[in-house]
């Protein structure tokens, strides 16, 4: 299960529920299906240089969101306290209401967090890179590179900093670090000139330039894309009767177009292509499945549960078992890369 | 000459509706928008996500265009590896406030070697170090965006730059670089810009005091005095924090760091002429640098 498309539509799908509902059962549900993937994962040997512990950040994140939400926000019918003066923001009543729509938020934020710290432990950096368009070549190629020096300039950066500190070298002030930064950029600047001089004794650009109508037509492809997605985003926030969407909907079309049909004249040879394996189609028409279970106006869902508000008085959220059930179908990731390690 | 007229359209086309996309609060009527097609305020993000992603996608591709060199092509990537390495350092070891060091060197990019490249080192360092840290997310796109803009307005310094470089001549005993001044300005302006335009990502969606939160309709005058109140209370020490930092990384690294990428365009301005065709035929192709 080493597809990226399946991770990336397993995460879409994640994405889409998250910013559509502020139902908390919900939430928490999605929650949970993206922890137990992530703990498969880590399980399976999965592991990414994280700064700061992921369960610290998530709780710092809901208490924060929480307390933060309280404390500025006075609306609600449950009051819990007042807070007395007249601290701007601050002073005023502190209710349920409030409360529990900040941890709403914070359960909100931590969920996209955790997803894309999911994605980035399924996904080595090298597949992350080949998602990256063909139309994009360039870029992918300078984004490879840099991800390759990254490691060396941190070396570098350490190597320089050792060798000023056995000169006598002392970090005091800003400018104490002048001796590092500048060798740093020169040091970096002659490795870009030698890089290019190795790319170009490859033959690295001396492909076919495509020119003419080619070119043009895609381009023009774009820019009217442009122009339809701008129509279509003042369509839609104005409300005057025309269907906005449906206008974003066809521009996004004629740029993604444009872009394909340029992409088509970058050819582009892979080594070790991902193959896609019946666990990858899995993890897709699952994602297709929950995605239209939730979106599509399908009878018999109560889909309106998705929508919760605690403002201005605390109701209990309802719950939908059949969207419940859906939404459990996102742990599949998760159980595929637990089976598979059970059986290793 | 078309061509770069055409490539300047689509450029403006593409800034101005990520501009429409993020400025949305400040023109959003008070209109009851019901119905299939249209969008809640929930789902609001994801669709600024996905519009703003598309406009970056444009700019991106217009901006690498004429990139198929293989010397820019190092040249960013070491630039950005660089630029990256700062912002990994500063993830692990966080500095005050929203202090960070990776605009001084977009802003220097830009500045020495034009929009283009400014423009593709702000939205590559965002992205490698959200690569390479874990920090992809559904905000990527925005940041991409502004950092992308902050290095693509430097090259507006250029006429009053060279103004100032004019100046110096005459003046050799100066104790700042005015030039270098000029781009701590620069990085000041930007270091509030950037947290001004990242906070219109979420600002409609915060509840908070009535003279400080978000309401439809409430016409321009109205929204931008409550955006200004919630940026004042919320935002401005941090975004002071990091305007100071790029002020202080610029008069402190500035000058050298300039010299030495200014060295190194000379030195990468350096052609490859193809051969001519007799002898291509011979070898079995040319090379392009």
């Amino acid at each position: 299960m080493k597809q990226p498309w399946a991770w990336v539509g397993w995460l879409v799908t994640i994405l889409v529920i998250l910013s559509i509902t502020r139902n908390p059962l919900y939430l928490i549900l999605i929650l949970m299906c993206v922890l137990f993937v992530g703990i498969t994962l880590r399980q399976a040997g999965a592991d990414i240089p994280n700064p700061i512990s992921l369960w610290k950040l998530a709780g710092w994140i809901i208490v924060l969101a929480t307390v933060f939400n309280a404390l500025t926000s006075h609306y609600g019918a449950m009051v819990l306290f007042t807070i007395p003066g007249k601290l701007p923001l601050i002073s005023g009543r502190v209710t349920v209401e409030a409360l529990v729509y900040g941890a709403t938020n914070g359960l909100v934020l931590t969920g996209m967090l955790a997803s894309f710290t999911v994605l980035n432990l399924a996904l080595p950096v090298r597949d992350l890179i080949s998602l990256i368009p063909r139309a994009f070549f360039p870029m992918a190629v300078v984004t490879s590179i840099s991800v390759t020096y990254l490691p060396t300039t941190i070396r570098q950066f350490q190597q320089i900093r050792e060798a000023q500190a056995v000169r006598g070298h002392q970090m005091r002030t800003l400018r104490d670090w002048l001796p590092l930064l500048i060798p740093l950029l020169v040091g970096g600047l002659e490795h870009a000139m030698q890089l290019a001089e190795a790319m170009t004794a490859r033959g690295f650009a001396s492909t076919r330039q495509v020119s003419g109508k080619r070119q043009v037509y895609p381009r023009i492809c774009m820019f009217l894309g442009l122009l339809l997605l701008a129509l279509g985003w003042i369509a839609q926030l104005s409300g005057a009767g025309v269907n906005g969407l449906v206008i974003i909907f066809s521009g996004a079309l004629l740029i993604l177009g444009g872009l394909w049909y340029l992409g088509r004249q970058s050819p582009r040879t892979t080594y070790h292509r991902r193959e896609w394996g019946w666990q990858d189609w899995l993890i897709l028409v699952v994602a297709a499945i929950v995605l239209s279970v939730c979106l599509l106006p399908l009878p018999g869902l109560n889909q309106q549960s998705l929508y919760y508000e605690p403002y201005p008085t605390l109701t209990l959220p309802s719950f939908s078992p059949w969207l419940g059930l859906a939404m459990l179908a996102l742990l599949i990731p998760g159980l595929l890369v637990w089976y598979k390690n059970a059986n290793e | 000459m078309k061509s770069r007229l055409f490539s300047l359209a689509i450029y403006m086309s593409a800034t101005i509706s990520g501009m429409l996309v993020l400025l949305y609060p400040f023109f959003l009527p008070a209109v009851q928008q019901t119905g299939f097609g249209t969008l809640r305020l929930e789902q609001m993000p994801m669709m600024m996500t996905l519009l703003l992603g598309l406009c970056l996608l444009v700019l991106l591709f217009e901006a690498q265009g004429p990139m198929v060199n293989t010397k820019l092509i190092a040249l960013l990537g070491i630039l950005v590896a660089i630029n990256s390495a700062l912002r990994f350092i500063e993830t692990a070891i966080p500095g005050p406030g929203g202090f960070t060091p990776i605009f001084f060197l977009i802003i220097l990019v830009g500045y020495v070697f034009g929009g283009r490249v400014g423009f593709l080192m702000g939205a590559l360092t965002l992205l490698v170090s959200a690569l390479v840290t874990g920090g992809v997310g559904p905000w990527l796109p925005a940041q991409m965006f502004t950092a992308g803009w902050v290095g693509m307005s430097t090259p507006l310094l250029h006429p009053i730059g060279k103004a100032f470089i004019a100046r110096q001549a005459k003046r050799t005993s100066a104790k700042f670089n005015p030039e270098i001044l000029l781009l701590a300005f620069f990085g000041l302006l930007w270091g509030f810009l950037y947290g001004a335009i990242m906070n219109l990502w979420q600002w409609p969606f915060i509840a908070g005091p009535r003279n400080q939160s978000y309401a439809a309709g409430l016409g321009l005058i109205e929204t931008l005095q409550r955006y200004l109140a919630y940026y004042l209370v919320t935002s401005l020490v941090w975004d002071a924090i990091a305007a100071t930092g790029n002020v202080l990384l610029m008069l402190t690294f500035g000058k050298p760091a300039l010299r030495a990428l200014r060295r190194f365009r000379q030195r990468f301005e350096f052609n490859y002429t193809p051969e001519p065709p007799d002898a291509t035929k011979q070898q079995g192709g040319s090379i392009t640098g």
